[in-house]
Protein backbone atom coordinates (compact mmCIF):
# COMPACT_ATOMS: atom_id res chain seq x y z
CA UNK A 1 0.00 0.00 0.00
CA UNK A 2 1.42 3.07 -1.37
CA UNK A 3 0.91 5.11 1.57
CA UNK A 4 0.86 8.83 1.05
CA UNK A 5 3.41 10.99 3.54
CA UNK A 6 1.02 13.90 3.73
CA UNK A 7 -0.01 14.29 7.49
CA UNK A 8 -3.04 14.35 8.42
CA UNK A 9 -2.32 16.33 11.82
CA UNK A 10 -3.11 20.03 9.95
CA UNK A 11 -6.15 19.36 8.66
CA UNK A 12 -7.74 17.98 11.42
CA UNK A 13 -6.36 20.63 13.35
CA UNK A 14 -7.87 22.68 11.14
CA UNK A 15 -11.18 20.98 11.55
CA UNK A 16 -10.99 21.51 15.67
CA UNK A 17 -10.80 25.76 14.86
CA UNK A 18 -13.98 25.41 12.46
CA UNK A 19 -15.72 23.29 14.84
CA UNK A 20 -14.94 25.76 17.39
CA UNK A 21 -15.99 29.07 15.89
CA UNK A 22 -19.08 27.18 15.05
CA UNK A 23 -19.27 26.84 18.94
CA UNK A 24 -18.39 30.40 19.54
CA UNK A 25 -19.55 32.19 17.02
CA UNK A 26 -23.11 32.39 17.69
CA UNK A 27 -22.35 33.47 21.33
CA UNK A 28 -20.24 36.01 20.24
CA UNK A 29 -23.01 37.47 18.27
CA UNK A 30 -25.22 37.65 21.29
CA UNK A 31 -21.89 39.60 23.40
CA UNK A 32 -21.64 42.19 20.04
CA UNK A 33 -25.29 43.48 19.66
CA UNK A 34 -25.44 44.21 23.49
CA UNK A 35 -22.82 46.57 23.08
CA UNK A 36 -25.04 47.75 19.83
CA UNK A 37 -26.46 51.30 19.44
CA UNK A 38 -29.20 50.13 17.65
CA UNK A 39 -32.31 48.96 18.62
CA UNK A 40 -32.74 45.89 16.61
CA UNK A 41 -30.09 43.05 16.36
CA UNK A 42 -29.08 43.47 12.78
CA UNK A 43 -25.77 44.24 11.07
CA UNK A 44 -24.32 46.45 10.28
CA UNK A 45 -23.03 47.60 13.98
CA UNK A 46 -24.41 51.09 14.07
CA UNK A 47 -22.00 51.99 17.34
CA UNK A 48 -21.01 51.04 20.67
CA UNK A 49 -23.42 51.33 23.91
CA UNK A 50 -23.20 50.24 27.39
CA UNK A 51 -27.23 52.03 26.73
CA UNK A 52 -28.87 48.58 27.12
CA UNK A 53 -26.82 47.55 30.44
CA UNK A 54 -28.01 50.39 32.05
CA UNK A 55 -31.24 50.20 31.57
CA UNK A 56 -31.29 46.75 32.81
CA UNK A 57 -29.92 48.52 36.31
CA UNK A 58 -33.22 50.68 36.63
CA UNK A 59 -35.28 47.58 35.35
CA UNK A 60 -37.45 46.25 38.42
CA UNK A 61 -38.21 42.77 36.64
CA UNK A 62 -35.22 42.39 35.72
CA UNK A 63 -33.59 42.82 39.54
CA UNK A 64 -35.95 40.25 40.84
CA UNK A 65 -35.48 37.77 38.37
CA UNK A 66 -31.73 38.08 39.17
CA UNK A 67 -32.25 38.25 42.35
CA UNK A 68 -34.54 34.91 42.39
CA UNK A 69 -32.06 33.33 40.38
CA UNK A 70 -29.54 33.76 42.72
CA UNK A 71 -31.41 32.51 45.48
CA UNK A 72 -32.31 29.21 43.56
CA UNK A 73 -28.81 28.64 42.44
CA UNK A 74 -27.25 28.94 45.94
CA UNK A 75 -29.87 26.88 47.67
CA UNK A 76 -29.07 24.53 44.44
CA UNK A 77 -25.68 24.34 45.31
CA UNK A 78 -26.68 23.65 48.94
CA UNK A 79 -28.68 20.65 48.75
CA UNK A 80 -27.09 19.26 45.40
CA UNK A 81 -23.59 19.26 47.01
CA UNK A 82 -24.39 18.12 50.53
CA UNK A 83 -26.46 15.34 48.99
CA UNK A 84 -23.82 14.36 46.34
CA UNK A 85 -20.93 14.13 48.66
CA UNK A 86 -22.97 12.05 51.05
CA UNK A 87 -24.20 10.14 48.41
CA UNK A 88 -20.64 9.35 46.54
CA UNK A 89 -18.94 8.89 49.92
CA UNK A 90 -21.76 6.38 50.70
CA UNK A 91 -21.38 4.41 47.51
CA UNK A 92 -17.40 4.30 47.76
CA UNK A 93 -17.38 3.39 51.56
CA UNK A 94 -20.31 0.75 51.93
CA UNK A 95 -21.47 0.42 48.59
CA UNK A 96 -19.13 -3.27 48.09
CA UNK A 97 -21.28 -5.36 45.56
CA UNK A 98 -23.94 -2.62 45.26
CA UNK A 99 -22.10 -0.50 43.47
CA UNK A 100 -22.96 -0.73 40.03
CA UNK A 101 -26.49 -0.33 41.02
CA UNK A 102 -26.20 2.14 43.43
CA UNK A 103 -23.95 4.60 40.41
CA UNK A 104 -26.31 4.11 37.85
CA UNK A 105 -29.41 4.77 40.17
CA UNK A 106 -27.24 7.89 41.41
CA UNK A 107 -26.64 9.00 37.60
CA UNK A 108 -30.41 7.92 36.45
CA UNK A 109 -32.13 11.62 36.54
CA UNK A 110 -29.13 12.42 33.90
CA UNK A 111 -30.50 10.21 31.26
CA UNK A 112 -34.14 11.91 31.50
CA UNK A 113 -34.90 15.39 29.49
CA UNK A 114 -35.61 18.28 31.23
CA UNK A 115 -39.15 18.22 29.63
CA UNK A 116 -40.11 15.03 31.44
CA UNK A 117 -38.63 15.55 34.40
CA UNK A 118 -40.22 18.85 34.63
CA UNK A 119 -43.54 17.76 33.65
CA UNK A 120 -43.48 14.34 36.35
CA UNK A 121 -42.38 17.14 39.23
CA UNK A 122 -45.54 19.13 37.92
CA UNK A 123 -47.74 16.04 37.99
CA UNK A 124 -46.50 15.29 41.42
CA UNK A 125 -46.81 18.51 42.78
CA UNK A 126 -50.15 18.86 41.41
CA UNK A 127 -51.79 15.52 42.78
CA UNK A 128 -50.27 16.19 46.54
CA UNK A 129 -51.52 19.99 45.86
CA UNK A 130 -48.37 21.71 46.35
CA UNK A 131 -48.31 25.24 45.49
CA UNK A 132 -45.69 25.88 43.07
CA UNK A 133 -43.05 28.65 44.33
CA UNK A 134 -39.09 29.01 44.15
CA UNK A 135 -39.12 26.23 46.70
CA UNK A 136 -40.92 23.65 44.32
CA UNK A 137 -38.09 25.04 41.78
CA UNK A 138 -35.09 24.23 43.88
CA UNK A 139 -36.60 20.76 44.79
CA UNK A 140 -36.25 20.37 41.07
CA UNK A 141 -33.12 21.69 40.28
CA UNK A 142 -31.52 19.66 42.90
CA UNK A 143 -32.66 16.46 41.03
CA UNK A 144 -30.77 18.11 38.23
CA UNK A 145 -27.58 18.79 39.68
CA UNK A 146 -27.40 15.86 41.76
CA UNK A 147 -25.85 13.42 39.44
CA UNK A 148 -23.23 15.71 38.36
CA UNK A 149 -22.04 16.26 42.08
CA UNK A 150 -21.93 13.10 42.43
CA UNK A 151 -20.07 11.77 39.14
CA UNK A 152 -17.44 14.51 40.71
CA UNK A 153 -16.98 13.56 44.12
CA UNK A 154 -17.13 9.56 43.04
CA UNK A 155 -14.08 10.49 40.03
CA UNK A 156 -12.09 12.19 43.25
CA UNK A 157 -12.34 9.42 45.29
CA UNK A 158 -11.68 6.71 42.87
CA UNK A 159 -8.10 7.92 43.04
CA UNK A 160 -8.02 9.04 46.51
CA UNK A 161 -5.66 6.82 48.97
CA UNK A 162 -7.58 5.09 51.29
CA UNK A 163 -4.70 3.95 53.62
CA UNK A 164 -5.01 7.52 55.37
CA UNK A 165 -8.34 6.89 56.53
CA UNK A 166 -7.11 3.59 57.66
CA UNK A 167 -4.59 5.50 60.23
CA UNK A 168 -6.77 7.48 61.19
CA UNK A 169 -8.88 4.58 62.31
CA UNK A 170 -6.31 2.88 63.74
CA UNK A 171 -5.26 5.96 65.72
CA UNK A 172 -8.80 5.62 67.00
CA UNK A 173 -10.84 8.35 65.02
CA UNK A 174 -14.65 8.01 64.94
CA UNK A 175 -16.37 7.94 61.55
CA UNK A 176 -17.88 11.37 61.41
CA UNK A 177 -14.16 12.98 63.01
CA UNK A 178 -12.58 10.87 59.82
CA UNK A 179 -15.41 12.31 57.46
CA UNK A 180 -14.93 15.63 58.98
CA UNK A 181 -11.08 16.08 59.40
CA UNK A 182 -9.54 13.45 56.55
CA UNK A 183 -12.11 13.11 53.67
CA UNK A 184 -13.84 16.53 53.39
CA UNK A 185 -10.65 18.45 52.97
CA UNK A 186 -9.13 15.69 50.82
CA UNK A 187 -12.76 16.06 48.59
CA UNK A 188 -12.47 20.19 49.39
CA UNK A 189 -11.19 20.98 45.21
CA UNK A 190 -13.71 18.74 43.60
CA UNK A 191 -16.20 19.86 46.28
CA UNK A 192 -15.75 23.61 45.28
CA UNK A 193 -16.15 22.26 40.72
CA UNK A 194 -19.08 20.43 42.19
CA UNK A 195 -20.64 23.38 43.92
CA UNK A 196 -19.82 25.67 41.04
CA UNK A 197 -21.08 23.27 38.00
CA UNK A 198 -24.29 23.00 39.68
CA UNK A 199 -24.67 27.08 40.55
CA UNK A 200 -24.21 27.07 36.59
CA UNK A 201 -26.91 24.24 35.68
CA UNK A 202 -29.36 26.09 38.20
CA UNK A 203 -28.45 29.67 37.13
CA UNK A 204 -28.89 28.05 33.29
CA UNK A 205 -31.98 25.63 33.92
CA UNK A 206 -35.43 26.93 31.98
CA UNK A 207 -37.40 23.83 31.23
CA UNK A 208 -37.68 22.56 34.57
CA UNK A 209 -38.42 26.22 35.62
CA UNK A 210 -40.99 26.80 33.26
CA UNK A 211 -43.31 24.06 34.65
CA UNK A 212 -42.34 24.22 38.64
CA UNK A 213 -42.06 27.64 39.20
CA UNK A 214 -45.04 29.86 40.13
CA UNK A 215 -45.51 33.52 39.81
CA UNK A 216 -41.52 34.54 40.15
CA UNK A 217 -39.55 34.50 37.14
CA UNK A 218 -35.84 33.35 36.78
CA UNK A 219 -33.38 35.04 34.59
CA UNK A 220 -33.54 32.45 32.01
CA UNK A 221 -37.34 32.85 32.41
CA UNK A 222 -36.88 36.00 32.04
CA UNK A 223 -35.29 35.39 28.51
CA UNK A 224 -37.74 32.81 27.50
CA UNK A 225 -40.88 35.61 28.18
CA UNK A 226 -39.05 37.95 25.98
CA UNK A 227 -38.50 35.45 22.72
CA UNK A 228 -42.44 34.39 23.25
CA UNK A 229 -44.27 37.76 23.47
CA UNK A 230 -42.01 40.45 22.41
CA UNK A 231 -37.70 40.88 22.18
CA UNK A 232 -36.61 44.43 23.86
CA UNK A 233 -33.34 45.70 23.24
CA UNK A 234 -32.04 44.50 26.43
CA UNK A 235 -32.30 41.31 26.29
CA UNK A 236 -29.04 40.52 24.69
CA UNK A 237 -27.53 42.37 27.65
CA UNK A 238 -29.34 39.83 29.86
CA UNK A 239 -28.07 36.79 27.79
CA UNK A 240 -24.66 38.43 28.40
CA UNK A 241 -24.68 38.30 31.57
CA UNK A 242 -25.95 34.77 31.70
CA UNK A 243 -22.98 33.56 29.30
CA UNK A 244 -20.69 35.70 31.51
CA UNK A 245 -21.33 33.95 34.70
CA UNK A 246 -22.11 30.52 33.14
CA UNK A 247 -18.48 30.87 31.80
CA UNK A 248 -16.63 32.18 34.85
CA UNK A 249 -18.63 29.63 37.12
CA UNK A 250 -17.39 26.85 34.52
CA UNK A 251 -13.62 28.22 33.84
CA UNK A 252 -12.72 28.58 38.18
CA UNK A 253 -14.65 24.45 38.31
CA UNK A 254 -12.10 23.64 35.39
CA UNK A 255 -9.17 24.95 37.41
CA UNK A 256 -10.38 23.11 40.51
CA UNK A 257 -10.75 19.84 39.02
CA UNK A 258 -7.49 19.88 37.18
CA UNK A 259 -5.59 20.64 40.74
CA UNK A 260 -7.64 18.25 42.60
CA UNK A 261 -6.29 15.40 39.67
CA UNK A 262 -2.70 17.39 40.48
CA UNK A 263 -2.88 16.65 43.58
CA UNK A 264 -3.56 13.25 43.58
CA UNK A 265 -1.57 12.15 41.39
CA UNK A 266 1.11 13.91 43.45
CA UNK A 267 0.47 12.13 46.06
CA UNK B 1 -21.55 -5.53 58.82
CA UNK B 2 -21.44 -3.69 62.91
CA UNK B 3 -24.03 -1.92 64.01
CA UNK B 4 -22.14 1.62 63.74
CA UNK B 5 -20.76 0.94 60.10
CA UNK B 6 -24.68 0.36 59.78
CA UNK B 7 -25.86 3.67 61.15
CA UNK B 8 -22.88 5.20 59.14
CA UNK B 9 -23.80 3.33 55.81
CA UNK B 10 -27.31 4.80 56.67
CA UNK B 11 -26.49 8.35 56.97
CA UNK B 12 -24.62 8.76 53.66
CA UNK B 13 -27.26 7.09 51.44
CA UNK B 14 -30.16 7.08 53.19
CA UNK B 15 -30.74 10.76 53.42
CA UNK B 16 -29.92 10.78 49.25
CA UNK B 17 -31.73 8.32 48.57
CA UNK B 18 -34.61 9.13 50.00
CA UNK B 19 -34.52 12.74 48.47
CA UNK B 20 -34.08 10.89 44.86
CA UNK B 21 -36.98 8.49 46.07
CA UNK B 22 -39.45 11.42 46.69
CA UNK B 23 -38.47 13.85 44.43
CA UNK B 24 -37.35 11.68 41.38
CA UNK B 25 -38.16 8.30 41.86
CA UNK B 26 -42.03 9.33 42.87
CA UNK B 27 -42.99 12.24 40.45
CA UNK B 28 -41.44 9.27 37.46
CA UNK B 29 -44.21 7.17 38.91
CA UNK B 30 -46.72 9.88 39.34
CA UNK B 31 -46.63 10.34 35.37
CA UNK B 32 -46.77 5.97 35.05
CA UNK B 33 -50.02 6.41 37.37
CA UNK B 34 -51.28 9.74 35.29
CA UNK B 35 -51.18 8.15 31.81
CA UNK B 36 -53.96 6.17 33.07
CA UNK B 37 -56.11 9.14 34.41
CA UNK B 38 -59.13 11.15 32.91
CA UNK B 39 -59.72 14.64 32.77
CA UNK B 40 -63.43 15.69 33.33
CA UNK B 41 -64.52 19.23 33.49
CA UNK B 42 -61.01 20.21 33.74
CA UNK B 43 -60.30 17.83 36.80
CA UNK B 44 -57.86 15.21 37.29
CA UNK B 45 -59.69 11.73 37.91
CA UNK B 46 -57.67 8.50 39.02
CA UNK B 47 -59.18 5.64 37.13
CA UNK B 48 -57.88 2.88 34.55
CA UNK B 49 -58.16 3.89 31.58
CA UNK B 50 -56.26 3.28 28.19
CA UNK B 51 -57.93 6.44 26.80
CA UNK B 52 -54.45 8.48 26.54
CA UNK B 53 -52.67 5.75 25.01
CA UNK B 54 -55.43 5.66 22.42
CA UNK B 55 -54.93 9.29 21.79
CA UNK B 56 -51.27 8.96 21.44
CA UNK B 57 -51.38 6.55 18.13
CA UNK B 58 -53.80 9.05 16.27
CA UNK B 59 -51.60 9.78 12.65
CA UNK B 60 -51.13 13.35 14.04
CA UNK B 61 -49.36 12.82 16.81
CA UNK B 62 -47.27 9.55 15.41
CA UNK B 63 -45.97 11.64 13.02
CA UNK B 64 -44.76 14.20 15.39
CA UNK B 65 -42.85 11.31 16.48
CA UNK B 66 -41.48 10.48 13.43
CA UNK B 67 -40.25 13.42 12.81
CA UNK B 68 -38.93 13.67 16.18
CA UNK B 69 -37.01 10.30 15.94
CA UNK B 70 -35.57 11.42 12.22
CA UNK B 71 -34.57 15.15 13.42
CA UNK B 72 -32.63 13.42 16.52
CA UNK B 73 -30.97 11.03 14.92
CA UNK B 74 -30.04 13.24 12.26
CA UNK B 75 -28.75 15.18 14.80
CA UNK B 76 -26.53 12.56 16.40
CA UNK B 77 -24.85 12.11 13.11
CA UNK B 78 -24.29 15.25 11.97
CA UNK B 79 -22.53 15.74 15.48
CA UNK B 80 -20.83 12.21 15.45
CA UNK B 81 -19.31 13.43 11.83
CA UNK B 82 -18.11 16.63 13.31
CA UNK B 83 -17.75 15.95 16.74
CA UNK B 84 -14.89 12.72 15.94
CA UNK B 85 -12.30 14.14 13.93
CA UNK B 86 -12.02 16.93 16.89
CA UNK B 87 -12.00 14.31 19.82
CA UNK B 88 -9.47 12.47 17.64
CA UNK B 89 -7.50 15.78 17.15
CA UNK B 90 -7.55 16.72 20.73
CA UNK B 91 -6.43 12.54 22.22
CA UNK B 92 -3.95 11.86 19.81
CA UNK B 93 -2.45 14.56 17.25
CA UNK B 94 -1.87 17.37 20.16
CA UNK B 95 0.00 17.86 23.42
CA UNK B 96 0.77 21.32 23.63
CA UNK B 97 -2.88 22.68 23.03
CA UNK B 98 -4.53 20.37 24.62
CA UNK B 99 -5.42 21.46 27.57
CA UNK B 100 -7.08 24.45 26.47
CA UNK B 101 -8.64 23.16 23.32
CA UNK B 102 -10.55 20.67 25.38
CA UNK B 103 -11.21 23.75 27.84
CA UNK B 104 -12.64 25.40 24.91
CA UNK B 105 -15.00 22.80 24.01
CA UNK B 106 -16.49 22.32 27.51
CA UNK B 107 -17.14 25.59 27.82
CA UNK B 108 -19.75 26.25 25.68
CA UNK B 109 -21.79 23.34 26.98
CA UNK B 110 -21.95 25.41 30.53
CA UNK B 111 -23.64 28.04 28.48
CA UNK B 112 -27.77 28.32 28.58
CA UNK B 113 -29.03 26.37 25.47
CA UNK B 114 -31.96 29.43 25.83
CA UNK B 115 -29.45 31.76 25.01
CA UNK B 116 -27.32 29.61 22.68
CA UNK B 117 -31.03 28.87 20.24
CA UNK B 118 -31.45 32.77 21.02
CA UNK B 119 -27.61 32.97 18.96
CA UNK B 120 -29.40 31.06 16.30
CA UNK B 121 -32.59 33.48 15.84
CA UNK B 122 -30.11 36.37 14.95
CA UNK B 123 -28.06 34.47 12.63
CA UNK B 124 -30.82 32.60 10.97
CA UNK B 125 -33.88 35.18 10.42
CA UNK B 126 -34.97 37.13 7.89
CA UNK B 127 -32.45 39.66 8.65
CA UNK B 128 -29.79 37.95 10.28
CA UNK B 129 -26.53 37.34 9.29
CA UNK B 130 -26.64 34.94 6.89
CA UNK B 131 -28.72 36.58 5.08
CA UNK B 132 -27.50 39.52 5.07
CA UNK B 133 -24.21 38.04 3.66
CA UNK B 134 -26.33 35.75 1.51
CA UNK B 135 -27.53 39.65 -0.12
CA UNK B 136 -24.40 41.41 0.26
CA UNK B 137 -22.92 38.77 -2.12
CA UNK B 138 -25.66 38.70 -4.03
CA UNK B 139 -26.23 34.88 -3.83
CA UNK B 140 -30.10 35.93 -3.82
CA UNK B 141 -32.36 39.15 -3.47
CA UNK B 142 -35.15 38.34 -1.75
CA UNK B 143 -34.31 36.88 2.15
CA UNK B 144 -34.41 32.99 2.42
CA UNK B 145 -37.19 31.98 4.29
CA UNK B 146 -36.44 28.41 5.16
CA UNK B 147 -33.28 29.64 7.29
CA UNK B 148 -35.11 29.96 9.98
CA UNK B 149 -38.36 27.91 11.53
CA UNK B 150 -37.28 25.10 9.73
CA UNK B 151 -36.51 21.46 10.36
CA UNK B 152 -32.56 23.11 9.23
CA UNK B 153 -32.84 25.67 12.13
CA UNK B 154 -34.20 22.95 14.72
CA UNK B 155 -30.88 20.57 13.41
CA UNK B 156 -28.23 23.10 13.37
CA UNK B 157 -29.18 24.46 16.47
CA UNK B 158 -29.44 21.17 18.30
CA UNK B 159 -25.95 20.25 16.48
CA UNK B 160 -24.44 23.04 17.90
CA UNK B 161 -25.76 22.92 21.59
CA UNK B 162 -25.02 18.94 21.74
CA UNK B 163 -21.93 18.13 20.31
CA UNK B 164 -19.35 18.97 22.99
CA UNK B 165 -21.66 16.19 24.88
CA UNK B 166 -20.88 13.89 22.40
CA UNK B 167 -16.60 15.04 21.71
CA UNK B 168 -15.85 14.49 25.28
CA UNK B 169 -16.52 11.01 25.95
CA UNK B 170 -15.06 9.96 22.58
CA UNK B 171 -12.01 11.87 23.58
CA UNK B 172 -11.77 10.27 26.71
CA UNK B 173 -11.99 6.81 25.58
CA UNK B 174 -9.28 7.56 22.93
CA UNK B 175 -6.91 9.03 25.08
CA UNK B 176 -6.69 6.27 27.36
CA UNK B 177 -5.63 4.12 24.02
CA UNK B 178 -2.12 2.50 24.76
CA UNK B 179 0.15 4.00 22.19
CA UNK B 180 1.77 0.81 21.61
CA UNK B 181 -1.21 -0.48 20.17
CA UNK B 182 -0.44 1.87 17.00
CA UNK B 183 3.24 1.03 16.67
CA UNK B 184 2.46 -2.38 16.62
CA UNK B 185 -0.01 -2.01 13.65
CA UNK B 186 2.43 0.20 12.15
CA UNK B 187 5.11 -2.47 12.28
CA UNK B 188 2.28 -4.88 10.86
CA UNK B 189 2.58 -2.69 7.92
CA UNK B 190 -0.98 -0.99 8.72
CA UNK B 191 -1.34 2.40 6.77
CA UNK B 192 -2.88 5.64 8.56
CA UNK B 193 -6.17 4.31 7.08
CA UNK B 194 -5.84 0.39 7.84
CA UNK B 195 -4.98 1.44 11.73
CA UNK B 196 -7.87 3.64 11.83
CA UNK B 197 -10.19 1.78 10.58
CA UNK B 198 -8.86 -1.91 12.39
CA UNK B 199 -7.44 -0.49 15.61
CA UNK B 200 -8.81 3.34 16.31
CA UNK B 201 -12.21 3.14 15.17
CA UNK B 202 -13.22 -0.58 17.15
CA UNK B 203 -11.25 0.48 20.07
CA UNK B 204 -13.30 4.14 20.28
CA UNK B 205 -16.71 2.75 19.75
CA UNK B 206 -17.77 2.65 23.32
CA UNK B 207 -17.05 6.06 23.70
CA UNK B 208 -18.94 6.88 20.10
CA UNK B 209 -22.02 4.99 21.82
CA UNK B 210 -22.19 7.17 25.10
CA UNK B 211 -21.46 10.07 23.34
CA UNK B 212 -24.20 9.51 20.94
CA UNK B 213 -26.79 8.65 23.44
CA UNK B 214 -25.70 12.19 25.16
CA UNK B 215 -26.61 13.44 22.11
CA UNK B 216 -29.47 11.85 21.21
CA UNK B 217 -31.76 11.69 24.38
CA UNK B 218 -31.88 15.87 24.57
CA UNK B 219 -32.66 15.74 21.57
CA UNK B 220 -35.61 13.98 21.71
CA UNK B 221 -36.49 15.57 24.68
CA UNK B 222 -36.16 18.86 23.46
CA UNK B 223 -38.35 21.64 23.89
CA UNK B 224 -36.95 25.25 23.90
CA UNK B 225 -35.12 24.53 20.84
CA UNK B 226 -37.92 23.13 18.42
CA UNK B 227 -40.15 25.86 19.81
CA UNK B 228 -37.96 29.02 19.47
CA UNK B 229 -36.81 27.58 15.83
CA UNK B 230 -38.96 24.97 14.47
CA UNK B 231 -42.23 27.72 14.28
CA UNK B 232 -44.86 25.98 12.34
CA UNK B 233 -43.42 23.77 9.99
CA UNK B 234 -40.79 21.76 12.93
CA UNK B 235 -42.80 21.09 15.53
CA UNK B 236 -41.02 18.56 17.89
CA UNK B 237 -43.08 16.06 20.02
CA UNK B 238 -41.69 17.91 23.31
CA UNK B 239 -43.61 21.08 22.15
CA UNK B 240 -46.58 18.46 22.17
CA UNK B 241 -46.18 17.41 25.53
CA UNK B 242 -45.63 21.13 27.04
CA UNK B 243 -49.01 21.98 25.25
CA UNK B 244 -50.76 19.52 27.41
CA UNK B 245 -49.39 20.39 30.44
CA UNK B 246 -50.69 24.28 29.72
CA UNK B 247 -53.79 25.15 28.47
CA UNK B 248 -54.67 21.95 26.78
CA UNK B 249 -54.85 20.61 30.73
CA UNK B 250 -54.62 17.39 28.78
CA UNK B 251 -52.12 15.66 31.96
CA UNK B 252 -52.97 12.05 31.35
CA UNK B 253 -51.80 12.35 27.37
CA UNK B 254 -48.94 14.28 27.82
CA UNK B 255 -47.68 11.46 30.55
CA UNK B 256 -48.19 9.11 28.02
CA UNK B 257 -46.16 10.67 25.53
CA UNK B 258 -43.84 11.55 28.48
CA UNK B 259 -43.02 7.77 28.25
CA UNK B 260 -43.45 7.01 25.24
CA UNK B 261 -40.34 9.02 24.40
CA UNK B 262 -38.79 7.17 27.59
CA UNK B 263 -39.36 4.21 26.34
CA UNK B 264 -37.64 5.37 22.55
CA UNK B 265 -34.68 6.81 24.36
CA UNK B 266 -35.06 3.26 26.94
CA UNK B 267 -34.64 1.18 23.22
CA UNK B 268 -32.12 3.45 21.66
CA UNK B 269 -29.89 3.59 25.09
CA UNK B 270 -30.47 -0.16 24.76
CA UNK B 271 -29.24 -0.21 20.87
CA UNK B 272 -26.58 1.97 20.96
CA UNK B 273 -24.84 0.45 24.23
CA UNK B 274 -24.75 -2.85 22.67
CA UNK B 275 -22.85 -1.58 19.35
CA UNK B 276 -20.43 0.16 21.05
CA UNK B 277 -19.28 -2.94 22.89
CA UNK B 278 -15.73 -3.30 22.24
CA UNK B 279 -15.04 -5.63 19.40
CA UNK B 280 -12.84 -7.42 17.35
CA UNK B 281 -10.11 -6.98 20.32
CA UNK B 282 -9.56 -10.07 22.21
Amino acid sequence: MAARRLSSTPLLGLWTALVLLFLFAPLFLVVLFSFNTSEISIFPIQGYTLEWYGRLAGNEAFRSALINSFVVAAATVVLATALGVAMATGVHRYGARWRTVLRSGAGLPMMVPHLILGIALLSFYNVLQIDLSLLTVIIGHSIVAFPYVFLIISARLVGSDPSIEEAARDLGAGTLTIFVEITLPLLAPAILAAALISFTLSFDEVVVTFFTTGTENTLPMMIWSMLRFGITPEINAIATLTIVVSCAMAGLAEIAIRRATADSTRR
Amino acid sequence: MTRRRLAAATAFLGLPGAWIGLFFVLPMATIVLMSFWRVVDYELVADFTLASYEKLIRPLYLNVFWRTIKVSLLVTLISLLIGYPVAYYLARKTKRFRVTLLVLVILPLWTSYLVRTYAWMLILGTKGAVNQALQAVGLTDEPVSWLLYSDFAVTLALVHIYVPYLILPIYSVLEKLDPSLFEAAKDLGGGRWRTFLHVTLPLSLPGVATGCLFVFIPSMGSFVTPELLGGTRSILIGSIVAQQFGVAFEYPLGSAMALAIMAIILVAAVAMLRAGRPAGVA
